[in-house]
């Protein structure tokens, strides 16, 4: 420790070494924390802060003794503790227990050398689907709708898998019921959902409201949809509000089409 | 816990102990420098600098006093194991591939690779009091090997005797009074044994064989008990000296190890129940075939060293000890 007295000027000159703060180290009852400065591969200064749980064990003599071992070879130079460069903590790793939910078995039959690799898209035999004799039959054309439906049922099954939301069997069931929604189009670059709700909320209730808004500017892009719990509620907005004057602007209320 | 990553060596593994408390981790690779580790922390304590050649094995005596390897530049190196200097330097005619203490620390064995002209042979020699002199003193005990090269050699249970795995997959015991083999295994395994290691109490061992497998076998009688079947080589194997388990380490040949990805899975070690002969668990960690295994004595943490260079000890999460069989 410096006395008090000493200006920081001197003591930048005094510890500094090739212009880095010397290292500390404080202890914090059972945590030690040791603060390092250096620099990276681009020169910078960085500052490096690591932090050690203290534990005490007890050991038998002789182990005792070699923990006070002098260090020597390679690593004469090194101070008491974990060399940085020489031990790591590398990232956790979990046992991976098999027949427990979330092993996987790992996919050695892939890279083996005796199995094929190659399965046929057309006959789902050993060969690639270009080389299938049944290529351009009916067998080849039909082969097509058949697979997808299959393959997102045998994978939807495993979890952990990717499987695209269009394949997910959920999705199926989520489909959503659009007879009742309407489309408001002609809408202010200032629409927010607060004003849609004003709107809309006198003719009934609604389930389900998207106020399309720009993907950088977040302004509105003129149009929106809403859900209605009600089929008549729908019909008696697009009687109202279609053609209301809003916001400067003519709205144009509409029953909202399907995709594609 | 986060397993701690041993980065001291620059090219591969080639063996990893434990002393007897298990507080010393030694780790020899091909580069030419044994270290030893503090295997609480991973704190580096020194190296064993003086070989000129890749260092295939290692073995420290029962009271961490000495150490002895054996490396490629064909000679057999006795260290003290506080200081890292040279006690005596043995020169062999051909590169050292196994060596070990006796369990009393009094005699030593090493073998050498059948190359150049020269046969495989097995050394063993006194070393109570090894000073600078030992290179000269005749062993006390040399036994040529015709048949095939010695990959892999155990001390038997009162230094009476030597088990030995061979390139062939042949394992024998040699009585060393009689100098002779007393007991052969016959044809267990097909292919080289690539190491052995004996449970805690010395009355078997588990081998490590090219042949995909690992066998259990009675360290007297030789007779094959349990097999462990994998697909592929098998580097290392070590019994747990607590519960009835078996790890195994290995992987693909290192030439062929660059067209395999790591995702395949071949580089994790694989757990086995001693008895039902049945894989329980992986752990994933090295990005290259394991080459060496070694359990910690307390069976709490475990160290595997590999073909990445790298030594990772891994201290097991208290799921490990949870009983999978009952």
């Amino acid at each position: 420790m410096k006395a008090a007295t000493t200006s920081w000027a001197d003591e930048l000159e005094a510890d500094y070494v090739d212009g880095l703060p010397p290292s500390k180290e404080t202890v914090d009852g059972d945590y030690k924390h040791v603060t390092e400065y250096k620099y990276n591969e681009e020169g910078k200064k960085i500052k490096v802060v690591r932090s050690f749980k203290i534990e005490k064990k007890i050991v038998s003599r002789a182990v005792a003794k070699r923990r006070n071992w002098v260090k020597f070879g390679d690593s004469k130079d090194d101070k008491p503790g974990p060399n940085s460069y020489t031990t790591k903590a590398a990232d956790e790793i979990l046992m991976n227990f098999i027949g427990s939910k979330d092993f996987e078995p790992t996919q050695d039959s892939l890279l083996d050398a005796g199995k094929p690799m190659a399965k046929c898209r057309i006959c789902n035999g050993e060969h690639w689907s270009v080389k299938c004799p049944y290529k351009g039959t009916s067998l080849d054309m039909e082969s097509k709708p058949i697979i997808v439906p299959s393959t997102s049922t045998g994978e939807s099954s495993k979890p952990g898998r990717y499987v695209p939301p269009y394949l997910k069997e959920s999705s199926k069931g989520r489909e959503r019921d659009d007879s009742s929604a309407v489309r408001i189009s002609n809408l202010s670059e200032s629409m927010t959902e607060d004003d849609l709700e004003e709107l809309v909320k006198k003719i009934g209730p609604y389930t389900k409201m998207y106020l399309a808004r720009e993907k950088n500017s977040g302004l509105c892009k003129g149009f929106a949809y809403v859900h209605f719990k009600y089929r008549k509620d729908a019909a008696e907005a697009i009687e109202i509000l279609n053609g209301h004057g809003y916001d400067h602007l003519i709205l144009s209320v509409e029953w909202s089409k399907p995709q594609n | 816990m986060r397993p701690l990553m041993l980065q001291g060596h620059e090219r591969s593994i080639t063996q990893i102990k434990y002393n007897r408390e298990g507080d010393l981790l030694f780790s020899s690779s091909k580069d030419q420098k044994p270290n030893v580790w503090y295997s609480l922390n991973g704190e580096r304590l020194g190296t064993y600098d003086g070989h000129q050649g890749a260092v295939w094995c290692l073995d420290v005596d029962w009271e961490s006093r000495k150490l002895i390897t054996g490396a490629g530049d064909m000679t057999t190196k006795i260290w003290d194991v506080e200081y890292g200097s040279v006690i005596a330097s043995i020169a062999a005619k051909s590169s050292v591939r196994t060596s070990n203490f006796s369990f009393s620390g009094n005699q030593a064995a090493y073998s050498t690779d059948k190359a150049m002209g020269q046969n495989c042979e097995l050394f063993i020699i006194d070393v109570r009091n090894a000073d600078s002199t030992l290179s000269e003193q005749a062993p006390t005990l040399r036994i040529p090997m015709v048949e095939s090269k010695i990959t892999s050699m155990l001390w038997g249970p009162l230094d009476e005797t030597i088990i030995t795995g061979h390139d062939n997959g042949n394992i024998a015991i040699w009585d060393i009074r009689k100098g002779q083999k007393v007991v052969d295994s016959g044809t267990d395994h097909t292919a080289g044994i690539n190491d052995m290691q004996l449970s805690k109490d010395g009355t078997m061992f588990v081998t490590a064989c090219k042949d995909t497998t690992a066998k259990l076998f009675d360290s007297e009688s030789l007779m094959c008990l349990k097999s462990y079947k994998t697909e592929r080589p098998v580097n290392s194997a070590a019994i747990s000296p607590i519960l009835d388990h078996v790890v195994l380490g290995g992987g693909q040949d290192a030439m062929e190890v660059t067209t395999t990805s790591t995702k395949a899975g071949k580089f994790d070690s694989r757990f086995f129940h001693l008895i039902y002969e049945e894989e329980f668990a992986r752990l994933k960690g090295h990005f290259g075939p394991i080459n060496s295994l070694a359990f910690h004595p307390d069976g709490k943490s475990y160290a595997s060293g590999g073909e990445d260079g790298f030594v990772r000890v891994q201290t097991f999460d208290s799921t490990y000890f949870e009983n999978f069989f009952e």
